[in-house]
């Protein structure tokens, strides 16, 4: 076991921050942990959407989630950096969903470690057990 | 026999809800020295299972977990 490559596809706010604890945990116990943001997925971290809270929420978790404000359960956001500091974890842009979008890495949320295309995520996963959220 | 502990450190992470609290413990676990013995504060009780599977899977022994009013504290002994 070498590790988990989690595809993170969905804006979700359930996904997106059960992605965050389950790879911050992992990171902090030293298991390397690398993020792929693509997708919606990519989209939570736009700078305007972490900054306005206007995330896509799914359900009765996600709007739990919302209204407590961070007080109770840190946002993806900061349970990520805090976890880069703990243990292996790497988070990467989609190169392809920034072009789209017409974004340059300066518009997300300051956690990424790099952008990849499909073929540079493969190669970084090629060792790893693949989630795709 | 928990009376008899008394923490190097007291964590404090009270009124978060999972995985804060295991986040605080392993960030002073990896700052600590083997034989140090960490007071872990939790009103989660998620934290309260959860937490006892770190520390087994990581090789640190639970020392006791002793119930409060609205909170718990879990002692934790590190080993490396």
């Amino acid at each position: 076991m070498t590790g988990y490559a989690i595809v993170l596809a969905s804006g979700e706010l359930e996904r997106v921050q059960a992605v965050s604890m389950i790879g911050s945990i992992a990171a902090a116990s030293e298991t390397p942990v690398q993020v792929f943001a693509t997708m919606n997925g990519l989209t939570a971290f736009e700078k305007e959407t972490v900054e306005s809270g206007d995330f896509e929420v799914a359900g009765p978790a996600g709007y739990a989630m919302l209204e407590s404000d961070g007080d109770e359960v840190p946002l993806f956001t900061e349970q990520l950096e805090r976890a880069k500091n703990l243990g292996p974890l790497e988070v990467y842009a989609c190169e392809m969903v920034m072009d789209v979008m017409g974004n340059e890495i300066d518009d997300y949320v300051d956690v990424f470690d790099g952008v990849l295309g499909v073929s540079g995520f493969l190669q970084k996963a090629s060792d790893k057990q693949v989630l795709f959220v | 026999m928990s009376e008899s502990i008394s923490p190097d450190v007291t964590v404090d992470s009270r009124g978060a809800a999972c995985p804060g609290p295991l986040m605080d413990l392993i960030g002073k676990v990896q700052d600590a020295d083997p034989g140090t013995v960490i007071e872990l504060q939790t009103s989660d009780s998620g934290s309260k299972g959860d937490v006892p599977e770190w520390v087994e899977e990581a090789g640190h022994e639970l020392l006791d977990t002793v119930e409060h009013d609205d909170y718990w504290s879990l002692y934790v002994e590190t080993t490396k």
